[in-house]
């Protein structure tokens, strides 16, 4: 406790907070710009710590770290170009809400369950980081494979009204990830000789594409059409963005349980906070009474990919500490700079080190309720960014998209790939294909081809690997149950197999 | 005033005649230093930290542009197509340089490219998990020996220098393990902590902290001698296996940058290495500074590629 004390007040500093303010307003801005991601903040930050105290250094980076990821959301829910790869999932319903007029309502539900979500996990953090980072440990190859074959299931829930044409979502989301080196041997697929394909088409420039253009081009048609449609925020709407107790109760639920599933997924390594947030939003829509109005505004699933991406950020922190494996590239950086301030982390690093560790939760802590603070002053302004009409807004999105693609690998290429996906998902929309399966997919198959093979090459080709560890076993009937559920649930509702969206 | 105004230009006049012949090379555009790989990894540091130390000396701005991808042979294949006119410079000396292209066909060889200085070298060390029955690389010869082909080593992926490492050792000790490719070093090395492989290879700054919670064994290190950090840690040299393969962090550019550009930014990048703040955080990121100047660090990629090229050839 007395730890937990000097940690405070050397936060409490001053100079300290004007520091984590400033990296929170930063981190969020950052994370709201499709293209430019946390890494690169963090990144960037790091050589700025070099002659810092640890305190200030650290608060600077897990600023910036803490607030990315709300940021994704505000873009997602206003512009539908998610800000951070783990907004996708909220731009579901977060931009619905917003063409429904309920911008700001979908922020502020984006915010607090954004700030549940970390709040969870920094719990975790503090209590039991060294027992997860052993559970973690324990998945292997066979388990991870198992894992993503759940997660795959979510594919159906995330069709919306015909899983033929989920499943054809899905397929064209595998069939995209196959392109680049095998992850095994690194032979090269389908990249017909172009080395910027080796490592197949990249994330960020597909999802800006499958978002923010397709979303342009299909405004575009209509605006030539029907003329402008311009959405405001008109003093009689304010009603409809308040929350009210029945939202809170209709998203208490899906947020913690995403929450949980945000916690879980962010200590594995190499998965990440997308997966997260649609595993922890279709798990809501699944549970869900009313599934049908998922991806038509519904709130619970804002909160729900909220909750869970923001979960990530504190527990993807519980290898990196208590193991010194990082599980994604900012904690790779974090860790780096701790080992710049002359910390060792690891297992020993809560005996050898407990007030940086002290100082690190309450830096984290302190992240969140910076985000908050500045979300809450400054989400009804920038909401008002709405009210620019499309013919100025949209070019000035369109080169924030092209830059973010660019930014990404300093690459042209990326931004032909965000171009491609463009048309990719205007097509998909005329026909009413979901585009959600598609992402989905396109995450999960790589990672579940490397463990997939990685977990063969040890067990010399048996399939058998997969059914005596206990946990990838249980992983395995889970898959099984969600598909039963689903056939289940299609049966009752009339058979819309086939049928038309 | 007029005399005053013949001094001046006649001053000035011999200022220039005077200024001019000094006047080698400088540079007058930002200089960007290519990164392979992503913010925050290994090479990406290592450019980062040097860019801080060296900026003071540089009139320009020095600017990190990580282009990732293709295992850092995208970034090495475009800095080996621009012009030797100093401004587009690569981080090379490890994988990309010396392993890759021995596994798969790149369109550069290190032909291309100038040294300019070699910064750091990262030794490469054998690692298994605490409490295993491999403590020492003579309990690995002989476990594999008698389960040929049961054990498995985890790489940072197929064609990088650890797989390359783990190939001449094999083939020095005359046995047979199985290769479990991971996406990088820190998968590799949660691998070997959870039990799923035998043997993971790391370096010195990523084993330290396991090595200080007794997690893991080191078993060996791939270099011609110890290292200060491991003083205990024998070489697979003295073990009597001929292997020695180093992962190094140097500048290299274009191969037709003149001798003038090449002096400048040598002796420009040798000063940063002498600052306080070189030595500060390389000293706490535990990066071992070595420095070569640049055709030394060219010849000691030419060698490692060769041993390599070697080595995968007799497969």
């Amino acid at each position: 406790m007395d730890l937990f004390i000097s940690a405070a007040s050397e936060v409490f500093a001053p100079a300290n907070l004007l520091i984590l303010l400033a990296s929170t307003v930063i981190g969020i801005v950052i994370g709201a710009i499709p293209g430019l991601t946390v890494t690169m903040a963090v990144a960037l930050a790091v050589p700025l710590t070099i002659w810092m105290e640890t305190t200030p250094a650290m608060l600077m980076l897990l600023g910036l770290y803490g607030s990315g990821i709300y940021g994704g959301s505000i873009s997602a829910c206003l512009l539908n170009a998610p800000g951070t790869p783990a907004s996708a999932a909220t731009a579901l319903d977060g931009y619905e809400l917003g063409k429904q007029g309920k911008a700001l309502k979908a922020l502020k539900v984006a915010l607090w369950a954004s700030v549940y979500g970390g709040l969870f996990s920094i719990v975790l953090l503090v209590l039991i980081a060294p027992q997860l980072a052993q559970v973690a440990l324990k998945f292997g190859p066979a388990e991870i494979t198992c894992l993503l074959i759940f997660a795959l299931t979510v594919v159906s829930v995330l069709s919306g009204d015909s899983i033929m044409k989920g499943l054809f979502a899905a397929a064209l989301g595998m069939l995209l990830a196959t392109i680049g080196a095998d992850p095994m041997l690194m032979i090269p697929r389908f990249t017909f000789g172009v080395d910027e394909l080796f490592d197949g088409l990249a994330y960020i420039p597909l999802l800006i594409g499958l978002f923010a253009i397709a979303e342009m081009f299909a405004q575009s048609e209509q605006s030539f059409r029907f003329g402008a449609t311009i959405l405001s925020i008109k003093d009689g709407e304010r009603d409809e963005n308040r929350i009210y107790a029945e939202d809170v109760k209709k998203c208490a639920i899906p947020v913690i349980r995403s929450g949980f599933f945000g916690a879980f997924i962010g200590m594995l390594p190499g998965l990440g906070a997308a997966v997260a947030s649609f595993v922890g939003y279709a798990e809501t829509k699944r549970a869900s009474k009313e599934p049908e109005k998922f991806g038509k505004g519904a709130i619970e699933g804002v909160a729900a990919s909220e909750s869970a991406n923001n979960a990530v950020t504190g527990s993807a922190m519980i290898p990196m500490l208590a193991l010194a494996i990082p599980g994604d590239p900012p904690t790779a950086i974090l860790l780096s700079a701790l080992m710049i301030q002359g910390v060792t982390v690891g297992p020993l690093i809560f005996a050898n080190n407990p007030d940086v560790v002290y100082m690190i939760y309450v830096a984290l802590f302190m992240a969140l309720v910076a985000t908050a603070g500045v979300a809450a002053m400054f989400m009804k302004p920038i909401s008002h960014v709405l009210r620019v009409p499309k013919v100025f807004l949209y070019p000035i999105i369109l080169s924030m998209c092209v830059a973010g693609s660019y930014a990404i690998r300093f690459n042209v290429f990326d931004v032909f790939v965000m171009l491609g996906a463009g048309v990719l998902g205007y097509v998909m929309r005329i026909f009413g294909v979901p585009v959600a399966p598609l992402l989905i997919a396109f995450i999960l198959t790589r990672p579940f081809e490397e463990s997939l093979r990685q977990a063969l090459i040890r067990s010399e080709g048996s399939l058998m690997v997969f059914l005596e560890h206990p946990i990838a076993l249980f992983f395995l009937i889970l898959a099984v149950a969600a598909v039963a559920f689903t056939v289940w649930r299609e049966h009752k509702t009339g058979h819309r197999i086939g049928e038309q969206g | 005033m007029k005399r005053l105004s013949i001094a001046a230009i006649l001053t000035l006049a011999v200022a220039v005649l005077f200024a001019a012949p000094a006047s080698a090379w400088e540079p007058t555009k930002p200089i960007k230093i290519y990164v392979g790989f992503s913010p925050g990894g290994g090479t990406d540091i290592v450019a980062r930290t040097l860019v801080a130390a060296s900026q003071e000396f540089f009139p320009v701005p020095l600017v990190v542009v990580n282009k990732p991808g293709a295992g850092g042979t995208i970034a090495a294949d475009f800095v080996s197509k621009q012009e030797g006119d100093g401004y587009s410079l690569l981080v090379a000396g490890g994988s990309e340089s010396t392993s890759v292209p021995n596994h798969r066909e790149v369109s550069y060889s290190l032909d291309n490219f100038r040294g300019v200085l070699r910064n750091i070298r990262a030794r490469i060390i054998l690692v298994s998990k605490a409490g295993s029955d491999i403590k020492t690389i003579d309990d690995l010869v002989k476990k594999a020996k008698a389960e040929s082909g049961k054990l498995a080593y985890a790489s940072s992926g197929a064609g990088t220098l650890y797989h390359s490492t783990m190939l001449l050792f094999t083939k020095a000790a005359g046995i047979d393990m199985k290769h479990v490719p991971y996406k990088g070093g820190s998968p590799a090395m949660a691998a070997l902590l959870g039990g799923h492989v035998d043997i993971t290879l790391a370096a010195p700054e990523e084993a330290q902290a396991q090595v200080e919670a007794g997690q893991v064994n080191l078993l060996g290190l791939t270099s011609t001698e110890r290292t200060d950090l491991f003083p205990d840690v024998p070489t697979l040299k003295e073990l009597g296996y001929d292997v020695y393969l180093e992962n190094q962090k140097g500048i290299v550019g274009p191969a037709s940058m003149p001798d003038d550009v090449y002096q400048y930014l040598h002796d420009k990048f040798k000063m940063g290495m002498d600052t306080k703040v070189w030595q500060k955080m390389a000293g706490k990121l535990k990066l071992e500074t070595s420095y070569l100047n640049g055709p030394d660090f060219k010849d000691a990629m030419g060698t490692m590629s060769k041993t390599i090229g070697d080595a995968v050839k007799g497969l």
